[in-house]
């Protein structure tokens, strides 16, 4: 890969966060502790940790890859020392990653990663409504707030995974990653395999007019129960708040006619095809989703004579609802052991938002507005706010410090606050602090286990 | 520790001979071939054997190279195995069926020596064998089938159900697997199942539950119920996870010949038969070779690649790539390592190569800036010269590997377009090339049985009015072509 360019000149990104807001929040709000726990699984520095691939990209576009650290100092000192834009966590290799050049090249295999998940809203793009591109809001969230529920039910129901967090990426889209010890130790066609049987819309998405998903009845029990979770949803996302087939205005959009050729596609029988689209090219004054849903019940009582006719409308129905809200997963991400992705607690480089881990059940900021909605992107702690509360923070301690001297037993308690725990930061810092506690309690268990077997094994 | 140490001595014993052959070897139709053969043959039978075993064996590997599903692999290697490799009925009777056995267990072991070596035979022999493997166990009854597991217990800890879980999981396991058990015993009963009759097979149904790592083809595909980290096989599925043991048992014993190898190289009269052997595996594949003609060569640059008399020889996938590349001053990544793989492959250095891109890449309408293009596309290219990261020299893609690849998306030409592009689009492109509306029939045919390869090779027929051999790799089109042209300037 490119050589890394260490030259750090103040050189201000298009984003607004400088290289020395970057330098500010490595050297003083990022979680290394909790980070380098969660990799490590063990209180001392072990092989999970020191042969673990890290990658720096930088300002000027360049990427290193195969750093790799023996100790959580030198962790955190090779990142304050290099600044990048952003770490990126790799797998963990059957020797040093940094000592590779001196290695024959097979030496460097990949053993284990944590078993990865990315979605992001650009993959939805040809449903929302909302927004496009690089832009988010709340409405076009709660379509990875579906998505969540429907992996996170799937990894721990199916898969039996207990240790997964949900982190937030930055602008559009969310990181899942799943720490279980089984789940790191997978081979790259298994997690081929659990991509492919998470993926229930396929690259049929992919090849232009095949829209039609062609899944199995009876639902396989997965496509059932996700089935389940987007039908209650449906309403409210789709034809509430999306509204992708709203052609009322008096000049609709290309788009809107589009989508509503995509739900007519799903329309089984030719002739309730037909006497919708008639109908609705005619509708000049409101024509709403919600009206059109309605419409295709109304119509298809008139025009469908037969149970079979009624019943294969029923299941199109179905899959309209899974195609326009079943999760759309970048599979690749998934798919190889040695695929890299940004650190939870990054900042992204264009927005300064912080990658925080968030709980998808139980809205974590302070924002009470939230907390009906859970996590809300556009609430996520951002790196310039972080460093107004530290300041705010700062100024308070002076002028308390001034106005009334405190005890030593105090200010010793004082210092000893880490500066995330000044900032909004803290709940999430926590949050994933829990998270690394129970997945530690998890391995220790383990190798307990392990030891006691080892022993068995000698004598 | 321990139980390897065991292993080493059981190991070494059959060596010192205090090992007894087992006289029931060759007693099976189906075998794990987990214990290597002790008697003698004639270098004649060791000879003829293994090459009769490796006809089948390439049978197969050309069907797979022809994205053929494995019901028509099956079609196509059923009667070669009865010429071949027959293995008359069972249960074994007589001697002369003995004989055909001891022809399929020594063969096996035979062509293990000849493939053990690289990791790329290795591989590919395990692909095939197990293939085999499949096939012959399809062909058996179900009491024999049913024989066969109970023997190999040891290898294959299957875990039945108890009914109590399966009550309480009934319509999850019915809605997960029905369809497939349904279809399985329609296929044998020949006749209609009525959901009834389903329901009352899946109460007598023998589930076994498997870790779901062991089962990745059935996960992949949603074909049976998970809960909790494993995976619910009904007994018609059962079929892949034995294949999968096979493979992997396969894999390990090949590295184990691998390693033993050296002992064996003092043989004389063995080495130039196995030698020769695995030269016949290896010519079946298309080596584009990048020592190509220079005469051939030198007239490739950035430049020339954009004119007719090159792209006149062009497979359509590489005209595909090419056309629609310029057309978009782009091209996604997945088809910029096709199409510049292809073009290494004909003979563009890399230094034309870098030319043809950023001049690609910046002219036009959509063209981009050339600091873009240095700053992003020129490593991505030097990587496919090897002259980046890694520094393997990247061969070009057959269509076999084309062909795995993830299918286009919007905006994206990598893959091969006879079975990518919709029929319309398929036939004005061949239009273009010269392919008549007669021909073209046959060509779509190919297409539809999904014989994309088959397709390619007709329309190089078509369009170069001969008779050719069939075509795995669009570089070998690309040469054949040339190599046409040549021949036809030097004799007029």
């Amino acid at each position: 890969m490119a050589d890394p360019v260490p030259s750090q000149a103040a050189v201000p990104a298009d984003s607004g966060v400088s290289s020395s807001d970057m330098l500010f929040f490595y050297q003083r709000l990022l979680p290394f502790r909790q980070i380098f726990q969660w990799l490590n699984h063990s209180p001392k520095p072990s092989k999970d940790f020191t042969m673990r691939e890290f990658a720096y990209e930088y300002r000027t576009g360049a990427y290193q890859r195969y750093n790799s650290f023996s100790n959580l100092e030198e962790f955190k000192k090779s990142v304050v020392q290099a600044n990048p834009t952003r770490f990126e966590v790799g797998a963990v290799y059957s020797v040093n990653p940094k000592e590779r050049k001196r290695l024959p090249k097979q030496a460097l295999k990949p053993l284990a990663k944590e078993l990865v998940f990315d979605i992001d809203l650009t993959d939805y793009d040809e449903i929302r409504t909302c927004c496009s591109g690089t832009d988010i809001c709340k409405k076009c969230w709660r379509f990875i707030q579906v998505a969540i529920k429907i992996l996170d039910a799937a990894l721990r129901e199916d898969f039996g995974f207990n240790r997964l967090i949900w982190v937030f990426s930055g602008r559009r889209g969310a990181h899942c990653w799943v720490s279980d010890a089984r789940a790191r130790c997978l081979d790259e066609t298994t997690r081929k395999s659990i991509v492919e049987y998470l993926d229930v819309l396929g690259s049929r998405l992919n090849r232009q007019g095949k829209n039609l998903l062609s899944l199995k009845r009876p639902f396989h029990p997965h496509v059932e129960r996700s089935f389940d979770l987007l039908k209650n949803e449906f309403v409210d996302i789709i034809l509430k708040e999306q509204d992708p087939w709203n052609t009322s205005s008096s000049e609709p959009s290309d788009k809107s006619w589009e989508q509503v050729e995509t739900l007519l596609s799903y329309v089984p029988e030719k002739p309730l095809q037909e006497e919708l689209r008639r109908k609705w090219k005619l509708q000049t004054s409101v024509s709403t989703s919600m009206s059109k849903w309605e419409d295709i019940t109304v119509i298809a009582k008139k025009i469908l004579k037969h149970q079979n006719q009624v019943n294969a409308l029923n299941e199109a129905k179905k899959d309209i609802i899974l195609f326009y809200m079943y999760p759309r997963l970048d599979i690749e991400v998934s798919k190889q052991l040695i695929h890299l992705l940004k650190s939870p607690f990054c900042v992204h480089p264009s927005t300064g938002n912080i990658c925080v881990p968030f709980d998808p059940h139980h809205n974590l900021s302070n924002n009470e507005e939230d907390d009906d909605y859970g996590f809300n992107p556009t609430n996520a702690p951002n790196l310039r706010q972080l460093q107004n509360e530290i300041e705010v923070w700062d100024v308070r301690r002076v002028n308390r410090d001034s106005s009334q001297p405190l005890e030593d037993g105090e200010s010793e308690a004082d210092k000893r606050i880490s500066e995330y725990e000044k900032t909004s930061l803290k709940p999430y810092v926590e949050y994933f602090q829990k998270f690394v506690n129970n997945l530690l309690k998890d391995e220790l268990k383990d190798s307990g286990k392990r030891g006691r077997d080892d022993d068995t094994l000698e004598f | 520790m321990f139980r390897q140490v065991k292993r080493r001595t059981a190991g070494r014993r059959n060596f010192e001979g205090t090992y007894t052959p087992r006289n029931d070897l060759p007693n099976h139709r189906l075998s794990f071939y987990d214990v290597p053969p002790t008697e003698e043959i004639t270098l004649e039978q060791f000879e003829s054997w293994a090459i009769d075993r490796l006809k089948i064996l390439i049978e197969i590997e050309s069907c797979m190279a022809r994205g053929r599903s494995f019901r028509e692999t099956e079609t196509a290697v059923r009667p070669l195995l009865q010429k071949l490799l027959p293995l008359g009925t069972w249960p074994v009777n007589n001697n002369s069926q003995i004989d055909e056995l001891k022809k399929d267990y020594y063969s096996h072991f035979i062509l293990r020596l000849v493939f053990c070596r690289t990791e790329d035979l290795r591989r590919k022999f395990v692909r095939n064998e197990t293939v085999l493997f499949k096939i012959r166990y399809n062909a058996m009854q179900p009491k024999e089938q049913h024989q066969f597991i109970t023997n190999h217990h040891d290898k294959l800890p299957w875990n039945y159900i108890d009914s109590d879980e399966k009550l309480a999981l009934f319509d999850q396991l019915f809605a997960a697997t029905g369809a497939t058990v349904k279809s399985a015993l329609a296929a044998e009963s020949d006749g209609q199942i009525t959901t009834d009759q389903l329901r009352a097979h899946f109460r007598n149904e023998n589930f076994i539950k498997v870790p779901f790592e062991k089962i990745t083809s059935l996960v992949a595909t949603r074909l049976v119920l998970l809960k909790l980290g494993y995976g619910y096989v009904p007994s018609t599925l059962q079929l892949s996870l034995l294949a999968l043991e096979f493979q992997e048992l396969l894999q390990r014993d090949l590295l184990r010949t691998f390693q033993s190898i050296p002992r064996l190289e003092e043989d004389d009269r063995l080495l130039p038969l196995l030698n020769h052997l695995g030269q016949n595996f290896a010519s079946m594949e298309y080596d584009p070779a990048f020592s190509a003609d220079p005469s051939l060569v030198s007239d490739i640059n950035a430049a020339s690649v954009t004119t007719p008399a090159i792209t006149n020889h062009y497979p359509l996938c590489a005209k595909h790539l090419q056309t629609n590349m310029i057309a978009s001053s782009h091209l996604r990544h997945e088809g910029r390592q096709q199409l510049s793989l292809f073009l290494k492959g004909i003979g563009l250095s890399v230094d034309e190569a870098l030319k043809f891109w950023s001049h690609s890449f910046t002219s036009g309408p959509h063209a981009m800036t050339p600091e873009r293009f240095n700053k992003e596309f020129k490593y991505n290219i030097r990587h496919t010269y090897g002259l980046e990261g890694a520094r393997t020299n990247y061969k070009p893609w057959d269509c076999a590997r084309i062909l795995l690849r993830p299918l286009p998306g919007k905006n994206e030409y990598h893959g091969c377009p006879y079975r990518d592009l919709s029929v319309d689009a398929l036939t004005t492109q061949l239009g273009e090339m010269g392919v008549g509306a007669v021909d073209m029939k046959g060509v779509l045919n190919d297409v539809e049985r999904k014989d994309y390869t088959v397709a390619c090779t007709r329309v190089f027929e078509i369009t170069h009015n001969v008779q050719a051999e069939h075509i795995g790799h669009p570089n070998l089109y690309f040469d054949r072509s040339r190599q046409l042209e040549r021949a036809k300037t030097e004799t007029a």
